[in-house]
Parts: structure tokens; C-alpha cells; sequence
């Protein structure tokens, strides 16, 4: 196999520790831009959450220099959409144009950043959209089981609830919230630009820093979180009468992203839930049509993450799917993967990872991710390789420490006086309406 | 590769080929990544379809990735993650197109893998009654239980009342559940015949090397019988047409359609500039008027894809509590209106263009992209050099084309709106 064509690095660290990184690609002459900050909405305040991402969108809507209509129009005048939001560990701030453009697109995003004004009206605005907004999220079943998984798995840990908020706290949101979020957590330590294109690297470091170094900020250093832990077995229903379809989840927590075991865990969930030819794809789709679609992820953080299992089915059958995606889980543990999958897992895994490096903003992001969790560049270089070392005793390892046994959340999303009785087998069922659950 | 201010997509090192079959090849060597996309499009859809068999083309797809000749049921997609590749499918209502992504060094494996198939399909009676089950969980989770499904099925047997487009690309539950192994014999002796189709390789090979196996491979494929003709007219529509869903819901929501212009019609690119000004961008004048200064809306979508016939013009609207529906229907045509009377003001229109050039560069940013974009323009358009040429055709778009286009065919007395009624859900539900 060619070796992966990933850049080489331009890096700086500035005085007041914000750093700088950028990637010189050939090819389209479009550039990316992302400004990362690594403050999340696990720093959400008790009873606020929701207040990091209506921090990093309402920075959109104005700075001290530019309103929000002219910011708009400045950026989509460049052919630009300015995209903001925020996960449990970062904030971001990203946008790509033709290559011309950058000085521009450098000066925007980092006012974006560092002076924004949050009008009052328009930070009310957004937190109006945002509860209008979740109405019409929570009328889709697959991101009502999303959500309350999230809210199984990890309870009250920072992890627990999802980035964008829910009805009750948003309600209580103003934007006092947001600009003491912003004053708090967002500083030049925290900061980390990525420039991905065919730009210069010099001259484009040279653009960060002179808009980077002058940004001064008391924010606090942000606090090493627990890992969120596992707990006993809950079943929880979430009652929808109307729908022919139930959504289930299984979760339970596991790896933080910077672990030993990544690989071995990247390896292991291919085989298992993976690819298109996994294990639980096979007996729940192949071999019994019970769904169109299942998959098995770990979804790691920097404190750490969760292993689950998503699929969805006629509501007759959502236990039966439970059944077999638990004991398939159960027999991978005890055995592991089959050589012929192991190196069926492992091909495809690293003959596909160069297609999740194609474009600017791909490797953009994982540039970022880098920084964010502290890894190596080497892991992206050396992915083939890394992978290819992953033994069946490292997925059975894994299997065995991370995937659901006795214990771990199972949700479903569907008519509770079906499911309430069909899913008694796996404990005890708790029935919440939509409104409560997430 | 020098930096090109009017950058469009560079086809110099095109090999195109048909072979005597009718199978036409195109490769293009492209070698900044390791790795390689490979489409086949066969001219078939939901537009080839009749009644009580409707979703066939959607059904059918599925069954070709479950054993042929040489490569047995289930052994397609493991042969191909074994190789270090991925593989997916998608119907529309006027292609069914199946892709490859994979490192360079799978080439021979992909070629044998698509010619097994393309020859000598399987179509085993028992794994048709799976895959049958494994559509309709398909259809219930992007139909049945889903707002934006159930409204688009419906606006769309609004705006056709004779054109196939009338029914949905997955199907009528009950023709899902009706269509019979013997349906999908004829379906692939007629529409997966080598003449009906096309190859598109873009990534990192030596082209006339692909080439040379792409056409040993697929050589002893028969030519088939030419499909027949499509019914595709349509009769004028002479008023507006309605429909409401009632559903359990906490949002309400508005869909909008008009019947619009064809890929050929030259009115295809100016419309796409029409819809980037009034809905692309937070300073996109719907946006502006309907989420930010109203607040009578959540969101709004404004989608035109082209077709083969004259398709669809969408526009979508979440609405916020308690706004009601009318109110976001007299806005949104009051912005139609205005395109319709007075064409695009100078900013709006430079904003529309550059948002378009973006779009259209991103999407020929990948391998996958370059070589669908091939296959698209040559589905279409009926010919694959014109992938790209979008580009060209909005930079000559003026403020008066937008207003005669948006005059022909957005005129709200042909409109078809579907109405969101949202309902409690049934008693019973827990508290």
C-alpha cells in the first residue's frame, strides 16, 4: 500500500499560549479554517446545560467591531458559511473558501472568537430557536433514544447530558449565561487555530499569530474530569403509542480517546459492529432482516466515552433484536474475532482510513482532534500499521472489559404497552414520556 | 497544481470507451490519493416503474449485493472489506448507481467483483424475503415514522398526477410486499444489460491499464433488449393543490413544491442560483425573514435537485410554537414574489454565486465525488464532460434570468403545499 499523503506540520506556540498549526495541501484551491477551543459542554454550570454551545453560536451573532447581519454577510460574501457549535470536550469555529480568501476568513473567525459582543436580542433570539428547535428534534425517534442513552449511560456525570441542551435548562438561559461562559473558559490557553490548504505555511503562521498573540484572557484552567463509571442494568422505555418502528440503544461507558487500547478497541468494534460485513450486522440484518441498519461504536471523550449499540425495528421485534445484539456481545467476548474476520476488520480499516483524509476540512478536524486529546501525529501516519499489529487477543481483551454484559442501559423508543412487557427480560422497565427522558 | 481562480474540474486525462456491448467506460487517472472510486450507474429508477410495482428499483438494488455466479450470497461486501474497500448503493428516481471506495491495489478484485454481478446475478427466493423485511424497516424509519418523509411522499403525488415521480423511490408498502422474484428476472434482463449502463473510475491508477481490464472483464456480457420508453408526461397543473398530515407532533411544519425545469432546461442552473440567494447563508433572505426577524419559523430548506424530467422545487419550513402555517406560506411566497418581480439585488446575487462555486468545489474535492459528478452529468445531461460545467453556466446568471425563471416556475397559483397538523399522541401514553 501507498503510504498516506498527510502533511507535514507548520506549529507554533504563541507567548500567551495559544498555538498555531498548518498544513500545506496542493490540489483545490480551497482552504479550511478551524478554531478549536477545548472547553466543552462538560463545563456546562449545574442547571445550564446547554450554555456552551449557546455561547459558541451566539459568538457568531456579533462582535464588538461587526453586527451580526454584516458578520453574515461578510462571511457568505466569500462564498463562506461560518459554523460554530459545541461537544462535551470543545468548542469550534470552522469555515472554508477558496484559497484567496484566507486573510479574511483568519480575521473573521478570530474576532468571532475573542471579541464577541453577544447582543442581547439576538443571544434571546437564538435561545428562543434553540427550544423551538429541540421541539421539532425531539419529533425524531432516533435522536430521542440518542438522548436518553446519553442520560442512562452517564447520569450525572458531565457527560450525561446532550451538548445542545435540553427544554428546561435552556429556559433558564440569558445571556448573562453565555458571557460569563465566554469570560470563564475561553482563552488563548485553550485556543488552537488549524489552517489546512494550499497556503503558505510561514506567511499564514505569521497571519495567526499577528491575530492571536494580543489576545489576553483570565479564563480559568479548565478541571481534569472523572471518568464517567458503569453502572448496574436500567431499561428505559421512552413512550411514543404512534410509531411502527422502535429505535434501541444499548450503552455502557468505556474508553476515554487517549488510551493504550485504541487500536485494539478501533479493531474489535469493527469486527463486531462496525463494517457493513460485522458480526451484528449479519445476524440482525443478513440472517434474520430484523432491521435495516445496526451498528456497534465507541464513542470516546477526553475523560471518557461509551461502547453502543444502535438499531431500530418492527416494534413486535425490538426484543429479539436485544437478544441477539446482547448475546452476540456476550460469544465476542468469550471468543473473539475469527482470523478471517480479524483480518477482514483490519484490511478494511486500513485500507479505507485514506478516505476519511481527503479533503481540507477532514484533515482539518483530525489535526484538531490531535491537539484536543494530546496524540501523536504518528497515529494518523502509522494508522495501517498500527492496526495491522492488533491481535484477536487484543479484541477479545477489549471485548471482554468494554462491551455490555449483565449490566449497561438498554433504551427503547416506541409504543410503552408493547415494550413495557416485552423487555421485562432484561429488568426492571422504567416508561418515561419524551418530554421527561431527555 | 497552480492555483486557478476559475478552477473547473480537469478532464485532459479522460480515457472514454464503449464497448461492443454497449457498456460505456470512463477513467480518470487522478493520483494526489491513494485510493479509488468506482460507480456504475444503471439508467433506471423509480421513473421506470409502474403502479403495483413501485420501489422495485429500490428492492432490486439491495438484491445485488446477495450473490452472483462466481461470488456467492453474502460474500460481495466481505470479499471487498477483506481488499481494504467499502461499498454502498443508492437509488433515485432516475439512476441506481453502486460505488466502491478502496485502496489502489483492489482494482482487479472490484472489476471481477461489479463484471460477477453485472453477468450472472443470483437472486435466491430465500434471500429475497429477507431483504424484502429489511426495505420495509427502511421505509418505516424514513417514511412511515418520519415528519419530513411522510410530508414529501405527499407533496410529491401533489405536484404529478400522470409522471411516475408521483410515488415514492422506496415504494407503496403493498407493491414492496407484491413484487415477485419473477418481477426482478425481467427487471435485470431489462435495465442491467450492459447497454444500460456506465462505468466511472476516478483515483490512482494507470488508466489505459484500467481500462484494458475493465474491458476483459465485462467483454463476454450479452447486450440486452433496449428498456422501454418511459411515460413521462405530465399534464399542466391549473391551480393550486393541497394536502394536510395529521400526525403526532410537537412541531408544525410546511412543505412546498412547484414542478421545475428538467437538468437539460437551461433554467436548471439559473434556478439553483435563485435557491442559494433566498435560502444559503444566515444572510439568505429567507432565513433572514422567516427564523430571524418573524421568528415564525425554526428553520428553512429550500431543495431543487435535477432530474431527468422536470422535477421538484422544495421549500420546507419548521415553524415555531405557535406560528401557524399560513403565516410562513404568505412569507415565503412574498419572497418567491419579489425574486419573481424584481430578479436578485447585486449582493445577493454575487453571494448566491460564490456559495454555489464553493459547493460545487467541494463536491470535486474527493475521488468519490469527481467520479459520481461524471456519472451524473452523463445520466442527466447525456454527457460525462459536462460534469463540472455547472460552474460555468451559474457565473453567466443575471438578475433577470432569476426573475424570468422565477416568474415561470414559481408562480404560487401552481403551488402544492402540505400542511403539518400536529396531534397529541394517542391516549395511553405516559405521563
Amino acid at each position: 500500500m501507498r503510504p498516506l499523503p498527510f502533511p507535514l506540520l507548520a506549529e507554533e506556540r504563541l507567548d500567551n499560549s495559544a498555538a498555531l498549526v498548518v498544513a500545506r495541501r496542493p490540489g483545490i484551491p480551497l482552504v479550511a479554517v478551524r478554531l478549536v477551543l477545548s472547553v466543552g459542554a462538560a463545563l456546562d454550570p449545574a442547571g445550564g446545560h446547554g450554555t456552551a454551545h449557546l455561547t459558541a453560536i451566539s459568538c457568531r451573532r456579533g462582535t464588538r467591531r461587526l453586527g451580526g447581519l454584516a458578520l453574515d454577510r461578510a462571511v457568505e460574501s466569500l462564498g463562506s458559511e461560518l459554523g460554530s457549535g459545541s461537544d462535551e470536550d470543545a468548542s469550534f469555529f470552522g469555515l472554508s473558501a477558496p484559497s484567496e480568501h484566507l486573510p479574511r476568513l483568519l480575521q473573521l473567525v478570530t474576532q468571532v472568537v475573542t471579541e464577541p459582543a453577544f447582543p442581547a436580542g439576538e443571544v434571546e433570539r437564538l435561545r428562543r430557536r434553540e427550544l423551538a428547535g429541540l421541539r421539532h428534534l425531539l419529533d425524531e425517534p432516533g435522536a430521542v433514544a440518542d438522548r436518553a442513552l446519553l442520560r442512562t449511560v452517564h447520569g450525572d456525570h458531565p457527560y450525561g447530558h446532550p451538548a445542545d441542551g435540553t427544554a428546561a435548562h435552556l429556559r433558564r438561559l440569558s445571556r448573562a449565561s453565555v458571557a460569563a461562559y465566554h469570560r470563564r473558559w475561553y482563552g488563548p490557553g485553550v485556543a488552537t487555530l488549524v489552517v489546512v490548504g494550499d497556503v503558505p505555511e510561514a506567511a499564514t503562521l505569521a497571519r495567526g499569530r499577528r491575530l492571536l498573540s494580543r489576545w489576553r484572557s483570565a479564563a480559568d484552567t479548565p478541571p481534569l474530569l472523572t471518568p464517567p463509571r458503569r453502572a448496574p442494568r436500567r431499561v428505559v422505555v421512552v413512550d411514543r403509542p404512534d410509531l411502527t418502528q422502535t429505535q434501541v440503544r444499548i450503552g455502557v461507558a468505556a474508553l476515554p480517546r487517549r488510551t493504550p487500547d485504541y487500536f485494539a478497541a478501533t479493531v474489535a468494534n469493527a469486527a463486531f459492529g462496525g463494517g457493513f460485513t460485522s458480526r451484528l450486522v449479519q445476524a440482525i440484518r443478513v440472517d434474520r432482516g430484523l432491521s435495516y441498519g445496526v451498528r456497534s461504536r465507541f464513542s470516546m471523550s477526553r475523560a471518557g466515552g461509551m461502547f453502543y449499540v444502535s438499531s431500530f425495528t418492527r416494534n413486535d421485534a425490538a426484543a429479539e433484536l436485544l437478544e441477539v445484539a446482547f448475546a452476540e456481545a456476550r460469544r465476542f467476548a468469550d471468543e473473539g474475532p475469527t482470523p478471517e474476520e480479524l483480518d477482514r476488520a483490519r484490511a478494511w480499516l486500513a485500507g479505507t482510513h485514506p478516505l476519511s483524509l481527503e479533503t481540507h476540512e477532514q484533515v482539518a478536524e483530525r489535526i484538531a482532534d490531535l491537539r484536543l486529546y494530546g496524540l501523536e501525529v504518528a497515529e494518523v501516519t502509522g494508522y495501517a500499521d498500527r492496526v495491522q499489529a492488533v491481535t484477536a487477543e487484543d479484541c477479545r481483551r477489549v471485548a471482554r472489559a468494554h462491551f455490555p454484559g449483565d449490566d449497561g442501559a438498554v433504551v427503547a423508543v416506541g409504543p410503552a404497552r408493547l415494550l413495557q412487557k416485552s423487555l421485562a427480560r432484561f429488568g426492571p422497565v422504567e416508561v418515561l414520556s419524551p418530554g421527561r427522558a431527555v | 497544481m497552480a492555483k486557478q481562480p476559475e478552477y473547473h474540474l480537469q478532464l485532459d486525462g479522460l480515457l472514454a470507451e464503449t464497448l461492443p456491448n454497449g457498456l460505456r467506460v470512463r477513467v480518470l487517472p487522478e493520483r494526489s490519493a491513494p485510493t479509488v472510486a468506482y460507480y456504475t450507474f444503471f439508467q433506471v429508477g423509480s421513473r421506470n416503474e409502474r403502479p403495483g410495482l413501485t420501489g422495485i428499483s429500490h428492492l432490486f438494488e439491495h438484491m445485488m449485493f446477495n450473490g452472483a455466479a462466481k461470488y456467492g450470497p453474502k460474500e460481495f461486501d466481505r470479499v471487498l472489506e477483506s481488499k481494504g474497500g467499502h461499498s454502498n448503493a443508492y437509488t433515485s428516481s432516475d439512476v441506481t448507481a453502486y460505488y466502491e471506495e478502496f485502496a489502489a491495489e483492489a482494482l482487479p478484485t472490484v472489476i471481477d467483483l461489479e463484471a460477477d454481478r453485472m453477468r450472472s446475478l443470483a437472486l435466491a427466493p430465500d434471500v429475497l424475503e429477507q431483504e424484502r423485511q429489511v426495505v420495509m424497516e427502511e421505509r418505516r424509519l424514513r417514511t412511515e415514522n418520519s415528519i419530513f418523509g411522510l410530508m414529501e411522499e405527499q407533496a410529491e403525488s401533489l405536484v404529478f398526477q400522470a409522471h411516475p415521480y408521483r410515488w415514492p423511490i422506496i415504494g407503496w408498502m403493498d407493491d414492496i410486499a407484491r413484487i415477485r422474484r419473477e418481477d426482478c428476472l425481467d427487471w435485470f434482463r431489462v435495465h442491467y444489460a450492459p447497454g444500460n449502463a456506465a462505468v466511472y473510475l476516478v483515483g490512482d491508477v494507470d488508466g489505459p491499464e484500467a481500462l484494458a481490464a475493465i474491458r476483459a472483464a465485462y467483454a463476454d456480457i450479452p447486450a440486452g433488449p433496449p428498456p422501454p420508453p418511459v411515460a413521462a408526461g405530465e399534464p399542466p397543473q391549473r391551480g393550486e393543490r393541497r394536502a394536510v398530515v395529521q400526525y403526532p407532533a410537537q412541531g408544525g411544519a410546511l412543505l412546498l413544491a412547484w414542478r421545475a425545469p428538467a437538468a437539460t432546461s437551461p433554467d436548471a442552473a439559473v434556478l439553483d442560483v435563485v435557491q442559494a440567494a433566498i435560502s444559503m447563508g444566515e444572510s439568505s433572505r429567507l432565513r433572514r425573514r422567516l427564523v430571524q426577524e418573524t421568528e415564525v419559523a425554526v428553520s428553512v430548506h429550500v431543495s431543487y435537485g435535477w432530474r431527468i424530467d422536470p422535477g421538484v422545487f422544495f421549500a420546507f419550513v419548521e415553524l415555531s410554537p405557535g406560528a401557524s402555517p399560513e403565516e410562513a406560506e404568505k412569507l415565503v411566497l412574498a419572497e418567491l414574489g419579489r425574486v419573481a418581480r424584481r430578479g436578485l439585488a447585486p449582493e445577493d446575487l454575487a453571494r448566491a454565486k460564490r456559495l454555489l462555486r464553493s459547493a460545487s468545489l467541494h463536491e470535486l474535492a474527493t475521488h468519490s465525488g469527481v467520479a459520481h459528478a461524471l456519472g451524473q452529468a452523463e445520466a442527466l445531461l447525456g454527457d460525462h464532460r459536462k460534469a463540472g460545467s455547472a460552474l460555468l453556466q451559474y457565473a453567466a446568471v443575471t438578475s433577470a434570468d432569476a426573475r424570468r425563471v422565477a416568474a415561470e416556475w414559481l408562480d404560487p397559483a401552481r403551488r402544492s403545499a402540505v400542511v403539518l397538523d400536529p396531534r397529541p399522541a394517542r391516549a395511553g401514553a405516559a405521563r
